[in-house]
């Protein structure tokens, strides 16, 4: 530990996988590219840029040191260009572990150290494959100099208005922790409903595109006209059957993402852990949190569950798992209320929320309207006279409109703002006045003629922005939520 | 209530040469067009379109637009906020407070220097806005004012 270390040897083999990984569409690319002409030319290029990743890989490794020394955690790396990093535990903001399928074959784990510094790029630094023993180490370091820093803190806070009642109150919430478990059929309802399907059939039509060449599809579909001849019904079983493939996948791949789901809020951070191969853990601290997004999509809604999202500031922009953080994968719809009060406090739900005037549906109509009308247009001229059925697209774009409209609405409760609007699934966002970065208003030529505008309330999440959007609000409602945001004391809408 | 202050005059004069300047690329292509079409005996509609495109863009990148643009921008710096508002057909308020200033600059392209204008941005941690077109002396001194009462208050993020 105090000790100069290498990193454990699989370390070269996860660095070659990761490069591959990052590197598999150039890869792909070239591999086609070249066509048939040299292949013999394609496979020497490969062999040497092999060879020369399993060079670098194992250097990197042999060239990667890092101890515990005076209070910091120290990194020396490079192979070219050495590299000391020197991180103060007192500056590091959270320590991820996760452990990766290599990982767990060989009992490891991987470390990820944030800092504020490491704001939106990658993380600090990582440590990709250390023992068990090694990070548990590590972590109780950090652990033991959090803690210690925040004695000063409390301390500082006698000295000035010297109440050991506050002290000791702060002491009992440090060490209550409320746990939240999904349980094994909520976690397959959730995998079930999660609409991941779209995910894994684009990801099987990109598949597909890319090796156009290595199918021959000229034959397949040559034979598949032959097949269609066959028997139109059979092809739509195939399909059917595609589709219901692929639902499996997704579902299975959920499924081992979010196995043994649980949230813990322990003092002021809260420690999410889940997978079932791969297993990753995120410790969050409570004052990074800025918003928390509650989505119910059109499956789970009338089911009455929803999911819970937290926008937090921390994290790197390139791992998407961070920038979008489950709290809950899924929770009933009575007991949200309960359960973000509980392991995010402050955020209050609320179930009284303020819609929109009823003027505002013609606009919402016409936006879906836009939409649909092109589509009616072209499928009647077409298609004519069948394609005249789509007009029965009017109705549902009707329909749809509505229920957009009434989705909408907003609440302010204290400093709190609460909006709520449909996208596709519902969505509603909770947010601080102290977390809110910016609030804008629009009004175009129409919404002015009709007293209505936009309001947008922006918070930070990952390193960019997040926005909860209203449209069409009464003009008054967004002027009162402007100056509800203002912290000027003097201006007042006449 | 609107914001007060409107920003420098001279503004609209940079909106104009710039938009200009993208006119005469479209002008440039129109003539290209004109020279093809005599050399290979192209159909006429192509050259007369190009045209009427040219004058399009000429009256709207450099007549319309500009105006309208410097008649909606306004600005207020108060002491605990930004308020700032600009766009074409949809007006759009911003209200930044100052506690969420992260950092404020003042930038001067080659077009704004020429008629002694800066640009003024003011970056949150997730967003950034911009007051476009000051007077030099006027940009300085809002970049030092919001800077200092920026940095009266630190918060988390």
């Amino acid at each position: 530990m105090f000790e100069p270390k290498r990193l454990h040897p699989v370390a070269v083999l996860s660095g070659i996988l990761q490069t591959l990984k990052e590197a598999i569409i150039p890869l792909v690319v070239l591999l086609f590219l070249g066509g048939s002409s040299g292949k013999g030319i394609q496979f020497i290029i490969f062999g040497v840029i092999f060879f020369f990743l399993i060079v670098f890989s194992f250097l990197s490794w042999l060239r990667l040191t890092y101890w515990v020394e005076d209070g910091e955690l120290r990194i020396e790396s490079g192979v070219f260009v050495r590299k000391k990093r020197y991180i103060r535990f007192e500056r590091i903001h959270s320590i991820d572990v996760s452990e990766g399928i290599l990982q767990r074959i060989f009992g490891l784990a991987q470390l990820k150290i944030e800092t504020a510094g490491s704001n939106g790029g990658k993380p600090e630094a990582e440590l990709t494959a250390i023992t068990k023993q090694e990070s548990n180490e590590i972590i109780a370091i950090f652990n033991e100099v959090k803690k210690a820093g925040k004695r000063k803190l409390d301390s500082d806070h006698v000295n000035e208005a010297d109440t050991g009642k506050e002290l000791a109150k702060e002491d009992e919430t440090d060490s209550a922790s409320v746990v939240f478990k999904q349980t094994f059929p909520q976690l397959f309802l959730m995998a079930a409903t999660s609409g991941g399907i779209g995910v894994v059939l684009s990801g099987a039509a990109a598949f597909l595109s890319q090796f156009d060449e290595l199918i021959p599809f000229k034959k397949i579909s040559a034979e598949a006209q032959q097949f269609i001849q066959s028997g139109i019904l059979l092809m739509i079983l195939m399909v059917l059957l595609l589709f219901i493939v692929a639902y499996l996948v997704a579902t299975a791949r959920i499924v081992l993402m979010y196995a043994y789901f649980t949230a813990e809020k322990v003092g002021e951070e809260l420690i999410i852990s889940r997978g079932l191969l791969e297993k990753r853990q995120l410790t969050i601290p409570l004052k990074k949190i800025q918003g928390i997004k509650i989505a119910e999509n059109l499956i789970r809604q009338p089911l009455g569950y929803a999911s819970v999202y937290l926008e937090y500031a921390g994290g790197s922009a390139s791992d998407r798992d961070t920038v979008n953080i489950l709290l809950f994968p899924l929770v009933k719809k009575e007991q949200l209320k309960e359960k973000i009060n509980q392991f995010v406090p402050g955020y209050e739900l609320q179930t009284e929320l303020k819609g929109l005037p009823k003027r505002s549906y013609i606009r919402y109509f016409f936006r879906q309207l836009f939409i649909i009308i092109p589509i009616v247009a072209a499928a009647s001229w077409i298609l004519w006279p069948w394609g005249l059925a789509s007009f029965a697209l009017i109705p549902i774009a009707a329909v749809w409109a509505y229920l957009k409209f009434r989705e909408v609405g907003w609440n302010i409760n204290g400093n709190q703002l609460q909006l709520r609007t449909r996208i596709v699934s519902k969505q509603t966002y909770i947010f601080q006045k102290s977390r809110l970065q910016v609030f804008d208003r629009r009004v175009s030529y129409f919404q002015r003629r009709k007293q209505l505008s936009t309001i947008a309330a922006i918070v930070k999440s990952g390193a960019g922005p997040r926005e909860g959007k209203l449209v069409d609000l009464e003009q008054k409602d967004a002027e009162f939520m402007n100056d509800w945001f203002s912290y000027s004391e003097h201006k007042k809408h006449p | 209530m609107e914001p007060r202050n409107r920003i420098s005059s001279k503004a609209l004069k940079v909106w104009r040469v710039s938009g200009a300047i993208n006119a005469a690329i479209c002008w440039v292509i129109t003539i290209a067009i004109l020279v093809v079409t005599i050399l290979f005996d192209w159909p006429y509609w192509a050259i007369g379109a190009a045209g009427l495109i040219s004058a399009a863009v000429t009256y709207i990148s450099v007549f319309l637009f500009p105006s309208m643009k410097w008649k909606r921008w306004r600005y207020d710096v108060r002491e605990k906020e930004i308020e700032i508002q600009s766009g074409l057909f949809i007006i759009k308020r911003t209200l930044v407070p100052m506690i969420r200033v992260q950092h404020v600059e003042t930038n001067q392209g080659p077009l704004l220097r020429k008629y002694q204008l800066a640009s003024v941005e003011i970056s949150t941690a997730a967003t950034t806005h911009e007051i476009p077109a000051l007077e030099l002396t006027e940009a300085d001194e809002l970049r030092f004012y919001i800077s200092k009462m920026a940095s009266v208050e630190e918060d988390d993020v």
